[in-house]
């Protein structure tokens, strides 16, 4: 799924349950510690200080059985991080808010929403990715132009066959007119310029992931990971073709080449994410969390 | 127990006073303590932490876990007094942490900072209101 949507059906949610609890004083959802929505009035610098603080405490927190729900009750309010299908909810209220309501209204809410999300974008709903459709190919523009050609041409033979007085004649000729002459052959040939084949492959497609760290004794540092999924659409475009490198290119406009692998770790498929390296990463300037454009290399 | 003394130094003389909160603070300890002991016997709750500057009271059913579950709750202390100054919600009175097996009640009571930890179906409301002075 892609970010923005999820952000934009998030904030609106948020909004709408401060609209409805006016004692919610503020809200945002959080997930592996970056900031996935907030309210307008919530501080970015307040979010990620509680995502600080939260991560403190969620790292101490295997004794429990990892952390799912934290309710701090302060003497002027609450502030309650809930956790809902993997995202973190934070909901702050004044001393006077129902707390029921706003438990009832936020879980409720929010699960569903993000559950609506997933639903209409089924296929990505987990990857956080948009796959940009490749531009037809030269190959299928070719064919179409030959398809209309040959249309026309039949088109001309019928009513070259309507007028004809001759019955005979007729069916003889129109069956004639209709097999290219020798004269046609060599002209369509003239007309369609040999192409080599590289022009004749597909765009590449580009896809949205987001980076994770990939690290260990024994991974190499030019190779990165993505999804079978992914890898698999590839192969299917470029069928026969060899796909062993990728381009990333950061929204900075940093790009690299490098090789890919599947994604082995079953934990981290169907995320939308792209693992790499430490070095790659610091070639392109990115870090963990952040959005790259990722497309095979054709070779 | 000792009773803390403090020296006043002035001019000429030296004047021993007897710290009298400390008295109050002890008073207060041992009161918790109890308490905590009677909440210790229900079933769904699996122990607790409190301490002090000078004296700390544990029991736990797994006391093999004793340094995470202190470690745990002294972070829930320190983490939240920042929330609370983030949201300006005044002094902390509870936290409550769920986790998917257990959850944990923590809370500073004068100088006592206490960690009651409990199975997921325990009565936390109840608990902390028998806690709570």
């Amino acid at each position: 799924m892609n970010n923005e949507v999820y952000t934009f059906a998030l904030k609106s949610t948020l909004e709408e349950i401060r609209d409805a609890c006016p004692d919610v004083s503020s809200t945002f959802i959080f997930k592996d510690g970056q900031i996935l929505a907030k309210d307008e009035t919530t501080n970015e610098e307040t979010v990620n200080s509680t995502i600080t603080a939260f991560n403190a405490m969620a790292e101490r927190a295997d004794v429990i059985g990892s952390l799912e729900t934290v309710t701090v009750q302060g003497a002027n309010g609450q502030v309650k991080i809930a956790c809902m299908n993997d995202f973190y909810l934070t909901t702050v209220s004044s001393k006077d808010a129902d707390e029921k309501y706003v438990n009832t209204l936020t879980q409720v809410l929010v699960p569903i929403v993000i559950k609506l999300v997933e639903k209409i974008h089924p296929a990505s709903a987990d990857d956080e990715t948009f796959t940009v459709e490749p531009e037809p190919a030269e190959e299928e523009l070719v064919e179409e132009e030959a398809a209309e050609e040959e249309f026309a041409e039949d088109e001309v033979t019928d009513e070259v066959a309507d007028s004809a007085e001759d019955e005979a004649y007729d069916s003889d000729e129109a069956e004639t007119a209709t097999e290219p002459t020798d004269e046609q052959e060599t002209l369509e040939e003239e007309e369609i310029p040999e192409v080599d084949d590289e022009l004749l492959l597909p765009e590449p497609p580009v896809t949205q992931l987001i980076v994770e760290n990939l690290g260990g004794l024994l991974v190499p540092s030019d190779t990165v990971r993505v999804d079978k999924a992914l890898i698999a659409e590839w192969n299917e475009i470029y069928a026969g073709k060899k796909l062993e490198e990728v381009d990333i290119e950061t929204r900075n406009g940093k790009t690299t080449r490098c090789k890919f692998k599947p994604i082995k770790d079953s934990k981290h498929e169907g995320k939308g994410i792209v693992r790499i390296p430490e070095k790659i990463q610091v070639t392109l300037e990115t870090t963990k969390g952040e959005l790259v454009m990722v497309k095979p290399v054709v070779a | 127990m000792v009773k803390k003394k403090r020296s006043i130094h002035e001019t000429a003389t030296a004047v021993i006073v007897d710290d009298v909160t400390s008295d109050e603070e002890e008073q207060v300890f041992a009161d918790l303590c109890r308490n905590l002991a009677e909440i210790r016997k229900e079933k769904a709750v699996v122990g607790y932490i409190v301490r002090n500057a000078t004296s700390a009271t544990i029991d736990l059913k797994e006391p093999e876990k004793l340094v995470e579950y202190a470690i745990l709750s002294s972070q829930v202390l320190d983490s939240n007094q920042e929330v609370s100054d983030l949201f300006e919600l005044g002094d902390v009175q509870s936290i409550l942490l769920e986790g998917k097996e257990i959850k944990a009640l923590c809370m500073v009571i004068d100088e006592n900072k206490i960690g009651i930890f409990m199975e997921k179906d325990a009565d936390h409301a109840d608990i902390l209101k028998r806690v709570s002075p």
